[in-house]
């Protein structure tokens, strides 16, 4: 997992004062938002390096072509939390990894807090802007505690039955005595 | 009982360990309260009215001896010696401070049991038939089926945060003891002509504000795809549910909203995932894994299946007490010569489902030493032994009489449901234990007990129904009006067991009416049953039959106070 630090990131939002900008200039690292993207697809240079902004609500299908082949046109697709209990993007990211064979960087951002690291991972993220206030140290760390899931999912896509478990390491036994008798 | 394997123990305390960083970074004010709060709900802790609930995972209500006298000690040492079983089959604490909470998931840990997703908008702990396995009825037993679902749905990543929370019960057998119409999803397990076993799917039931039956979304699937097609229902709700309002949230309100068109989104969903997606039969269950889990399941040790029943008939000189405990407390087995008996948690001077540290103790005790160290919690709140054989039937009746657990009134008024109301829960409107209790003095005669016969009633202390006022012949609902407690009386509804009929809400009995009302309400419903009853008909048959004027009549009867928004609740 890429943590992402908004101030060194090379991926820039085309707003103007009142928003964004409804036609972008082409221009690598250009990170539009969905209805920018629609509005210039059609003459958009192939080959681009091209980031996209989703809603939540989007149905991933309806960008199926953009996210195909060796060379997609859209290298990021960032999805939203807008509230981190809010979990449809990762659906959204679970489908655009599983079902459209996305390879690219696939990116969270809003509310994204440490304790949802693992659901990330899991769901085919590879990239987090962690909400200012959140410690990159504690979302490694909550990134540690389990050796394995019991469901399938995007990095591991088999379930525990169809896995020899006997070789995953049970990572779970040295972080449970971590705290013990601190009086937690 | 399913048996832990090494990953299933690290699994459980590896979850130990990072409620453990969670708890600590809470208290050390990294993590605010709205934030910590979806956190331990996923893990059973609850803040309540004076302290932090925490309801414990039973799952498909399995519970084994060392399990129980485990959850004793908690009792004991954390809690003020008691817990509480839940219409879902769970065990809940209400009196452990936060501070303690992580020590008590690794005690829990201990013994194979935590508090994963007993709470918080995701998949909840999976519930089943009480007779599951042991069933005379059954078809096909669920709980190698109900296993490798909790495997499933424990921790699965995109359905961590749902619109809502998710409900999910399972039945094997012809009759539906565990109420799979009122679930999100209603599972059957059915054999074909052919042999072959498969699914019947239900979905979109639920109690609330607004109640709904399930309806069927699929005749028959395939066992082998079970989880693919749970993955197709749930990840429709995920994209489709809605989020704006949490009354209209939940997997109901989508079925109804979208009728044929959720039925087909489904469809597709399972097709893409079956044929198309990266991994996407990687879950199609084979037949190792059901042979793996299903051993876990086998007869307990020393159980001789062909054993001839022997019964003797009870000798003329038997105490009444014990022939009514035959009658109303001990079912019929599939093995012959063996019985499920059910421990009474419904007795005058404690709560419905309550027990204490040292009544756990007694009945792990009780299920040691007959009943191959097994109980099941029920979805009536009581503990069942599910191992019984028929010789030890006196000796069991006088050692549960011993431990207060012999109360023969399995099925009857006083066994009743009751959610545990205003008096700890932070969402009730009113209160349900008092009721309860005056329900219960009120109605202490046996014989009356007797006469009126099998009856469901269910208190819940608000619309959020853990008390499924919904499903009971008599529901009773606290409503708060103008900060007082009121109760809204039903009448007719169904749970989908053969004794209530296909599942249904009950109607409202008019107004509601001032709690020191209640009792009296209770008893002008039950005299008019009695008065009005043809032949053998049971209370919910004849409130069938009659309707609900003459009940409605009754119950006005004795109304003293009326409510000033009167009719609004109606």
């Amino acid at each position: 997992m890429r943590f992402i630090d908004a101030r060194h990131d090379r991926w820039h939002r085309i707003e103007g004062e009142d928003g964004p900008i409804p036609h972008p200039d082409p221009h690598p690292d250009r990170l539009l938002t969905l209805e920018q993207w629609h509005a210039v697809r059609d003459t958009w240079p192939r080959g681009l390096p091209t980031a996209v902004l989703l809603p939540n609500t989007l149905d991933v299908d309806t960008l199926a072509a953009d996210l195909r082949g060796p060379r997609p046109r859209l290298s990021l697709v960032v999805l939203q939390f807008p509230k981190w209990t809010d979990g449809r993007a990762y659906t959204q990211a679970r489908l655009l990894r599983t079902r459209h064979r996305f390879d690219g960087e696939l990116r969270a951002v809003g509310e994204v807090l440490v304790d949802m690291l693992p659901l990330l991972e899991r769901t085919g993220f590879d990239a987090a802007q962690l909400r200012r206030d959140q410690s990159v140290e504690a979302a490694v760390r909550a990134l540690g505690f389990f050796a394995g899931h019991y469901q399938g999912d995007v990095q591991q896509p088999k379930p525990a039955f169809a896995r020899d478990l006997s070789t995953e390491v049970p990572a779970a036994d040295s972080g449970a005595g971590l705290f013990a008798g601190q009086g937690i | 009982m399913y048996q832990y394997t090494e990953f299933d123990r690290h699994f459980v305390r590896a979850r130990a360990a990072q409620f453990r960083d969670q708890l600590r970074r809470h208290l050390d004010g990294e993590l605010p309260d709205e934030e910590f709060r979806a956190l331990r709900l996923q893990n059973g802790w609850y803040v309540q009215r004076h302290a932090p609930m925490l309801r414990v995972a039973v799952p498909y209500g399995e519970l084994s001896s060392r399990q129980l006298h485990q959850l004793a000690r908690i009792a004991r040492e954390f809690d003020r010696d008691y817990g509480h079983f839940t219409t879902r089959q769970n065990l809940q604490y209400n009196w452990i401070p936060l501070a303690r909470a992580a020590d008590v998931m690794d005690l829990l840990a201990e013994v194979d049991m935590h508090g994963i997703q007993t709470s918080g908008n995701c998949i909840r702990n999976i519930t089943s038939d009480a007779l599951a396995g042991i069933a005379p009825d059954e078809a096909v037993d669920p709980r190698p089926y109900c296993e490798i679902l909790r495997q499933w749905s424990t921790l699965h990543p995109e359905f961590a945060f749902l619109p809502r929370k998710f409900k999910i019960a399972i039945t094997g057998a012809r009759e539906d003891r565990a109420a799979i119409g009122w679930h999100d999803i209603g599972l059957q397990l059915l054999k074909n002509e052919a042999g072959e076993i498969g699914f019947k799917v239900l979905v979109g039931g639920g109690m609330g504000r607004t109640p709904v039956i399930g309806s069927v979304i699929g005749e028959f699937v395939p066992w082998q795809q079970i989880l693919v097609f749970i993955e197709a229902i749930v990840r429709v709700y995920n994209r489709l549910g809605r989020r704006d309002n949490l009354y209209k949230a939940r997997i109901k309100i989508l079925v109804k909203a979208e009728g044929q068109r959720f039925v087909d989104a489904v469809d597709a969903e399972f097709r893409h995932i079956l044929e198309h997606d990266v991994g996407g039969a990687a879950h199609v269950i084979p037949q190792s894994e059901l042979d793996r889990v299903s051993a876990s399941f086998r007869l307990p040790a020393g159980i001789d299946p062909s054993r001839p029943a022997a019964t003797p008939r009870p000798a003329a000189d038997t105490p009444a007490a014990y022939r009514l405990w035959l009658e109303r407390n001990v079912q019929a087995h599939k093995l012959p010569a063996y019985r499920a008996v059910t421990l009474s948690l419904k007795r005058a001077g404690q709560a419905p489902g309550d027990a204490t540290g040292d009544q756990m103790d007694r009945a792990a005790e009780l299920a040691t030493r007959f009943s191959h160290g097994e109980l099941r919690v029920t979805h009536d709140q009581n503990l069942l032994l599910p191992w019984v054989h028929e010789s030890q039937l006196h000796a069991l009746w006088l050692a549960a009489r011993e431990a207060g657990f012999a109360t023969p009134n399995i099925g009857l008024l006083t066994d009743m449901i009751a959610c545990p109301g205003g008096d700890f829960c932070a969402l009730a409107n009113a209160r349900s234990i008092p009721v309860a209790a005056a329900i219960t003095e009120r109605f202490d005669d046996l014989d009356r007990l007797y006469d009126i016969g099998d009856i469901d009633l269910h208190i819940s202390g608000c619309i959020n129904s853990c008390g499924h006022h919904h499903s009971g012949h008599i529901g009773i609902l606290g409503v708060d009006k103008d900060g007082a407690e009121w109760y809204q009386i039903t009448l007719g509804g169904s749970d989908g067991s053969m004794l209530s009929g296909a599942a249904a809400p009950g109607k409202v009995v008019g107004p509601s009416f001032a709690a020191d009302e209640v009792p009296e309400v209770i008893e002008a419903l039950i005299d008019t049953y009695r008065r009005e009853r043809l032949g053998g008909e049971r209370f919910i048959d004849t409130s069938r039959r009659l309707g609900l004027a003459p009940f409605r009549a009754a119950a006005d009867a004795v109304r003293r106070a009326t409510a000033r928004t009167a009719g609004a609740a109606a």
